[in-house]
Parts: C-alpha cells; structure tokens; sequence
C-alpha cells in the first residue's frame, strides 16, 4: 500500500455558535484520488479552507501530518510551499494577463530586471504541451472558457511541484465534455504519483474517479470507504444519516412522520379545491441577456396556507428562482406566472411588493438589511408610505407603534428599536428581516435559507414563525439546504437540480434518501 | 463614555481652537464687522454643503458644484446686466436651467451606470467651459449701476435691528417647543427620556449663542439675509432627510443599495431626486456667491466641490454614504469657512490657503476612514 501523504487527526473548527468540524480525521496516499462527500454544511469547505491555510494554524483543534510529521499552514503560502495546490471554484486567475503570466504569476522567469517573456512562454508552451492543450501561451485568460481556466491552475499548481491537488467542486461549471477532459487529466496525474482530493456533489464523477470515499456529516467524518465497496445508494444513505438531527423541534417533526397534523383543513381543501396563490408554468430564465438558460422549465402552483419547500444542491438555481420571481434577478426567455390569479411578469422588487409578494433574501447582510441603522429604520424601510401623513412627512409615533408591535411579536432580543442592527445576533437580524417583509403584508411569502447562521433557539422560533405564516393563510415558499427543515415544515417538497426540477415530493413521501437522490439528479437510481 | 463624548465635542472643540488662534493674531476677527462677513461667507458654503449633503447619503458624490455655482451665477448676471431682465425673472430662469443640468447628470448616472465620480468631473469641466462662454471671460456685475437688486442684496442686505432680535426670539421659542414635545414623544413610547438638566442646559447654550450672535450682527448692520437663506435651506434638508421617506431611502441607498432596492424602493429616482434637489442648491449657492463678490468672474465657484465636501466629511458625513446629520454638517461647514476667513483676515498667500484647504480636506476623508472602519 503506498505511503501515507497527507493526515489529519482530530480536526476541530469552531465558530463563534456553530462547530464546522467535529473530530474529523482521514488522510490521503500517494497516487490516490480522494473524494469527500456530504451534503451542503456538512463541513467540506471548511475542511479544505484549513488545509489550504486560510484558516491558520491554531485557529483549530487537533492535527495535520505531512509525510508524517506534524505541520501548521499559517498561510496559503505555507500550504503551497509544503506542495499543496487547492483549486476552488473562485479562480486565482487574472483575466487580463495571458496563460503564460498567470502560469508563473508571481514567479516569472527573469534576465536581470526585466522579465525574460521568451524563456516564458517557452516554458509555458512547453507545460501546456505536456497537458495536451492547444492553448496558445499568448492568449489572454478571459479568452478562454471555464474549463479551460481550471486546466491553467492545475497546470500552474503542476509546475510549482506540488505533490497534492484540492479540487473543490471543478465540474460544478462545467460541460460534460470538458469534464471528461479533466478527469482524463487527473487520472494521468495520479499514474505519476499526484495525490488529489477531489470535492462533488457528483456522485458519477465520484463513482468514476475516486479510489476512496470519506463521507462528511454535520461537520463528522462519517465513514472512509473504498470505492469498489460501495454503491450509489450507500453513499447517499452515508451522507444524510439514519435518524434526523435531534435539534431539529419535535412537535415540529412529527408533522412529517406522521399524517399531518392539520388534516382537518386539508379535507375541506380537498373537498373545495383553491385556486393557487402563485402558479409558475414552463418558466425558462436566463441570467442576462444572450447567455443561454440557468432556469429550465420550471412549473408549480402553491395555494394559500400552503408550505412549499424548495430544496437542491448548491448552485442548483433555489436562490435564482425566488430572486427572479421577486424581480431582481435574470431574463425571462419563456413561461408564465400567475399571482393572485393575475399574470405577473416580476419587473422590480418595487412592484412585487406593491403585488403582495414578500422575499426574505439569503445573504441577510449584504441583501436584507442597512446594518448601520437602527432595528425600527430597518424594519420600516419596505413600508414607509403607509406613515405618510400630510404634505410628504412620516408620522413618527404610527411608525414606532407598528415596528413596536413587530418587534414585541417576534421577540427580537435587543435593547429597543433603536439599537444598531449590526450589532444583533444573527437570529435576531433574521427576525428584524422577517419583520419588515411581514410588515407589508404578503400574500405569499418567500423565505431563502431563513435559519442559516442562526442558533437552535432562534431556529426553533423561526419554525413557529413559519408554521403562523402559513395557517394565516399566506403561501410560504420555503427554500433551504437543510432536508430535515424542509421535511420538517413543508408540506410538498420541489427538489431542484441545475436548474430543473428533479423531482416532486408531496408529504408522506418525502424519505430524505429520495429527496438527495432527486438534488442530485439520481431520481430514478434511488 | 470618555470617547462617546470626546466625539461629540470634537468639532465645537476644532472651531473653538481655530477661533481662539486667529482671534490672538488678530483681534478684528472676532469684531461685528468680521464675524458678519464670516457669517455671509459660512451661509454660502454651508449651502453648497447641504445639498452635497443628501449626494453624499446616497453614496454618491458631485464634483460639478463649483463649477455650476459659476455658470448659474453667470446666467443670471449676464441676463440682468446684458440683457436687462428683471432679478426674479433671470434668476427663475437660471434656477430652471440648473434643475435641468442636475437632473439629466443624475439621470445619466443611474440610467447609464457610469459612475458620478466620472460624470461629475465631466460636468466640472463642461459647465465651467459653459460658464466662461456665457460670460465671455469677463466681468459681469449682478445689477447695473448702483441699483440694488433681489441678486445683489442676497449678500447685502440686513435685517433691521429689531426684526432680527424678534426672528432670534422666534427661533429660540420654537427651538424649545422642539425639544419639549420631542422629549414628551420619547416619553410618550416608553424610550428613555433625556434628563430635564441637559434638555435645558442645551436648549440655554444654544439660545444664548442665537441672542448673542444676533446681538453681535446687530452692532455692525444686522442680520444679513443670506443666513436666512441658509437656515431655511437648513431646515428644508432637516426634514426631509428625518421625516420624509425620501431622506430615508437616501440613508437606505447610502447604507446598502442592494438591500434597499430588494426592501421595494426605486433606487435610481431617488438618486435622480436627490441630484436634482443639488441643482436646487447650485442655484441658491450660485445667486450668494456670485452676489458675494459683487459680479460673475471667472473664479466665481472655483473649489467650492471641494470646500463643500470637507465641510460634510469634517461634519462627520460619510463618503460611503449612509451616515451624517444636517447639524454635523452646518458646524463642517463653519469650521472651513472660520479657517479660510481668517487666513484671508490675516492676508496670508494663496498658496498657503491652498495648501492648508488640501491638509484639511486630506485630514478630514483620514478622519472619515479612520472612523468608518469602526
């Protein structure tokens, strides 16, 4: 067997709330593809963050062994200069410069102060060569397309000797047959001895490439398993777990397990059927004007009182969705949407509102919330007009008694409405995001990962809130990452993949094995 | 808490500083006569600053004002000196014309999405090309003759002794209103309510330095009428910055332009709007300064960008918007004007004035960076 390359011990990374890794260990032979698995959160990015050394030596608990003595990155430096190459999906490229100055960024060949650009692109032509790429040194990178580009690094990363490539997700933006092209190369890598750590939501490409499998799980090495061992199906059942986290709020869950609780309203549903709240037919949208489609043929209707969860791999198009129905993302190419029983084409967020569609975005710093501002300035920002009295001026103490009312029902933990959002939890920033949507009162409800970063308190009463939304007789569409929330609480779950729907689940059938095996594109195999 | 308040007297503690300096080297300068032309100087940059104040909030910036404050004050002068149109009429006429530039310049921004530092610098140059070709590179007096005009007298004339001590009386009476039914509202919603001592002990600073300026102003003609100008401008950017959804959403964009178009405003008529009010300003600005120095010259304006944007940095406003109040900027605003009146009191060289007004504008954005990183 050959030689252990690279070990980790005990990996321990926390943040300040949340534990990203717990006790994680698994190493890594000479010559050997290693895939990790896991679902999104499971701990694979911050896995690698902490080999590549952007999170430093002594930040974490436990230990990293290279050739079998202890080592600590500081710095992405460190890890380059110990021969570890990671290649993320962010490319360290510059598009201006050509192939051959971003193969030896930072290292060009010289002649005394000047760069010596012959023996450069010589050598470069040469590297090139030996990849098989007909690529001309001279051409600018943003020339290229992604693929391609991914190729630069790898061949950057060869040629600064490095013993060990981190790949996360490389095929995530790639076309089946620049795919191919680049497990052709890693395969040739690993003949030569490279050892590769290999990150996919892919398990073909898994099952194709990879010697061995370490499943990841909320944060936990799960199992390490020779591919030839396993099957498809195994992996997944790995990377979701028998039993469903116990964080997750029992009354809550029981609603999944068994018939629904509420199955009184539901039979008076059934009997006078609603007309939908939002029904999307065959929509087709594009993120800008002649780049082809990242949404394809996306259908479904969500009635009033209705949870519908929306679930998918990273960069399956879950955020895209509910952004272009908000008015804030991409180019329509084809399909319909129909709200209240209105067409609705979604030119602006302006007017999504003023139509009683309400968004709680993802990323509540950088789209949901003014930081700098006071908790009432924030929660009143999408529904000024309403306090507008007299010629243009905002009646102050309407306005408080309202984000008042807000703020007491949602119990946001803070000092008053007038603290500084910035400086709240993060639960209690989603709250405060939560109220000011709920503030103009829509009639449906879109909520992007409302409980990621938050605690498992906060959680807990942003279930509730959610559970109150929809007996309100608001439709709730409920994306997450999160399958047990989405089991928890939805009462039928879409599961996107790559922009498509990859399955529809109504409640009853919603096995979190099926539900991955959809994300994943594995709808049938499953 | 040392920190809190050390920030909060920062700036009363730089104007007190630099009145006391130039009031040791010369005595005048703390005169009736000097504290007026101080007080005519500081309504005129003040002005500019308030508009650029509500650019700033939004996140952008206008580099095009001094120029423009040349070329409106040159149309006017030009139309009642040239063509002899009535005051009100040439400055109807040259107040249009700014809203239009300002409007089509913020259009330009948010339409095409060039960036204002760009289109303003652009505007900076085109106007002043303008403004020199309006006034043929010379000298256009605001009135003809001797007569005295609605232009002319923007710097010129003073209240009489006696409606100026009433008007201050007015302002204080109103001054404490304000600040009774504020404190009551607060109380009224259960928020803390400041303590009666330091309401009143504000509320007396502040009339006592209302009564005394009066005073002071009273000694050499009066209130002059441009500081009327300012305090109605003042009051007008008040309320709209705090008590309309308007000056909100400026906060909002200024804040966080992403979070603010996903929260439903329309971003892009609000920056529209708020450029279109700076031409307002332009205007306003343009009559003073122009009246200022008697007639349209070439240098009418020049640098005033600049004066106008450290009055608001120094103020506490931040260049990556989102952040200032309108009282922050007014005391910005005198403190720029006390320092470059008194180098002026004291005949210093131009070259030094311009190298001291590029360390305080240098000082002011270092200040603005340091803090904004908090």
């Amino acid at each position: 067997m050959p030689a252990v390359l690279l070990e980790a011990r005990s990996l321990t990374k926390r943040f300040p709330g949340v534990t990203a890794l717990r006790d994680v260990s698994f190493d890594l032979r000479a010559g050997e593809i290693h895939a990790l698995c896991g679902e999104n959160g499971a701990g694979k990015s911050t896995l690698i963050k902490l080999l590549a050394g952007i999170h430093p030596h002594g930040s974490y608990e436990g230990e990293l062994r290279l050739d079998g003595r202890a080592v600590g990155f500081h710095s992405v430096r460190d890890a380059e200069a110990a021969g570890l190459a990671v290649i993320t999906q962010e490319l360290a490229l510059v598009d201006e410069l050509s192939v051959a100055e971003n193969i030896f960024l930072g290292r060009a060949p010289r002649r005394g102060l000047c760069v010596d650009w012959l023996a450069m692109h010589r050598r470069a032509a040469k590297l090139l060569a030996e990849f098989g790429l007909a690529i001309s040194p001279e051409a600018p990178v943003r020339t290229l397309g992604i693929g391609q580009k991914q190729l630069i690094e790898i061949v950057r990363a060869m040629d600064k000797r490095s013993r060990i490539l981190v790949l996360d997700e490389p095929t995530a933006a790639l076309t089946a047959q620049e795919v191919a092209v680049l497990l052709d190369h890693l395969r040739r890598l690993r003949a030569q001895g490279t050892a590769c750590i290999y990150i996919s939501h892919k398990l073909d490409e898994v099952f194709a490439l990879a010697d061995r499998i370490t499943v990841l799980r909320d944060g936990a090495s799960i199992a390490t398993l020779a591919r030839a061992e396993v099957t498809v199906p195994l992996v997944i059942r790995h990377m979701v777990g028998r039993e469903i986290a116990e964080l997750f709020p029992r009354r809550i869950l029981d609603g999944a397990a068994a018939p629904a609780p509420r199955s009184d309203q539901r039979g008076e549903r059934a009997a006078a059927p609603v007309d939908p709240v939002l029904s999307v037919r065959g929509l087709t949208v594009a993120p800008a004007k002649n780049s082809p489609p990242f949404l394809r043929e996306i259908s479904f209707e969500l009635r009033a009182g209705e949870i519908l969860g929306i679930g998918g791999l990273m960069g399956a198009g879950r955020t895209e969705l509910l952004m272009h129905l908000f008015g804030a993302w991409g180019r329509r190419l084809a399909g319909e949407v129909t709200l209240c029983g209105q067409t609705y084409p979604a030119p602006t967020p302006r007017e999504s509102i003023a139509r009683g569609l309400g968004l709680v975005t993802e990323d509540r710093k950088r789209f949901g919330l003014v930081l700098d501002h006071s908790v009432g300035l924030n929660l009143s920002l999408s529904n000024l007009g309403e306090f507008v009295r007299r010629p243009g001026r905002i009646d102050g103490s309407a306005e408080f008694r309202r984000n008042q009312a807000l703020f007491d029902a949602l119990r946001i933990k803070a000092p008053g409405q007038d603290a500084r959002v910035g400086g709240l939890s993060g639960g209690n920033q989603q709250k405060v995001v939560l109220g000011k949507a709920l503030m103009t009162e829509p009639r449906v409800m879109m909520l992007d990962e409302p409980t990621r970063g938050i605690d498992i308190g906060a959680k807990r009463e942003v279930y509730e809130l959610i559970r109150r939304l929809a007996t309100d007789g608001r439709g709730v569409v409920l994306v997450s990452s999160e399958l047990p929330e989405l089991i928890g609480l939805s009462d039928r779950i879409i599961m996107l993949h790559e922009g498509r729907i990859g399955g529809e689940f109504a409640q009853g059938n919603f096995a979190q094995e099926k539900l991955l095996a959809a994300a994943m594109g594995h709808a049938r195999a499953a | 808490m040392n920190a809190k308040l050390l920030r909060h007297l920062a700036l009363p503690l730089a104007l007190l500083v630099v009145a006391a300096f130039f009031a040791v080297k010369e005595p005048a300068y703390l005169g009736p006569r000097n504290l007026t032309q101080l007080v005519v100087e500081f309504s005129i940059v003040g002005t500019l600053a308030l508009g650029m104040f509500l650019i700033l909030l939004a996140g952008q910036i206008d580099l095009s004002v001094g120029s423009g404050v040349g070329l409106i004050g040159g149309i006017a002068a030009v139309l009642v000196f040239q063509r002899g149109w009535p005051a009100p009429l040439a400055m109807g006429a040259a107040f249009v014309a700014a809203l239009g530039l300002w409007t089509a310049m913020g259009a330009l921004i948010v339409r095409q999405r060039i960036p204002s530092f760009i289109i303003t610098l652009g505007g900076l140059l085109v106007f002043k090309g303008l403004f020199w070709l309006v006034i043929q590179n010379s000298t256009v007096p605001v009135a003809r003759g001797d007569a005295e005009n609605l232009i002319s007298r923007l710097t010129t004339y003073y209240l009489p002794a006696g409606v100026g001590l009433a008007l201050a009386i007015g302002v204080v009476l109103a001054l404490a209103l304000l600040a009774w039914r504020g404190r009551a509202a607060r109380a009224a919603h259960g928020l803390g309510a400041q303590p009666w001592g330091r309401v009143v002990a504000r509320w007396v600073s502040v009339a006592t330095a209302v009564v005394g300026l009066v005073t002071v102003f009273n000694a050499f003609r009066g209130v002059p009428v441009s500081l009327l100008v300012l305090a109605a401008t003042a009051g007008a950017v008040f309320f709209l910055t705090l008590h309309t959804p308007f000056g909100r959403y400026l906060y909002a964009i200024g804040g966080n332009e992403e979070a603010a178009a996903l929260s439903g405003i329309a971003v892009e008529r609000v920056v529209v709007g708020a450029y279109a009010l700076m031409g307002v300003v332009v205007a306003l600005t343009g009559f003073m300064s122009t009246a200022y120095s008697g007639a349209s010259t070439t240098t009418v304006g020049d640098l005033m960008e600049l004066d106008a944007i450290a009055a608001c940095v120094i103020g506490g406003t931040a260049l990556r918007g989102g952040r200032g109040t309108v009282g922050g900027v007014l005391l910005g605003a005198l403190i720029m004007t006390a320092l470059l009146n008194g180098m002026t009191l004291l005949a210093v060289a131009p070259e030094i004035k311009f190298i001291a007004r590029g360390l305080v504008l240098t000082l002011a954005v270092w200040a603005d960076v340091r803090l904004g990183r908090r």
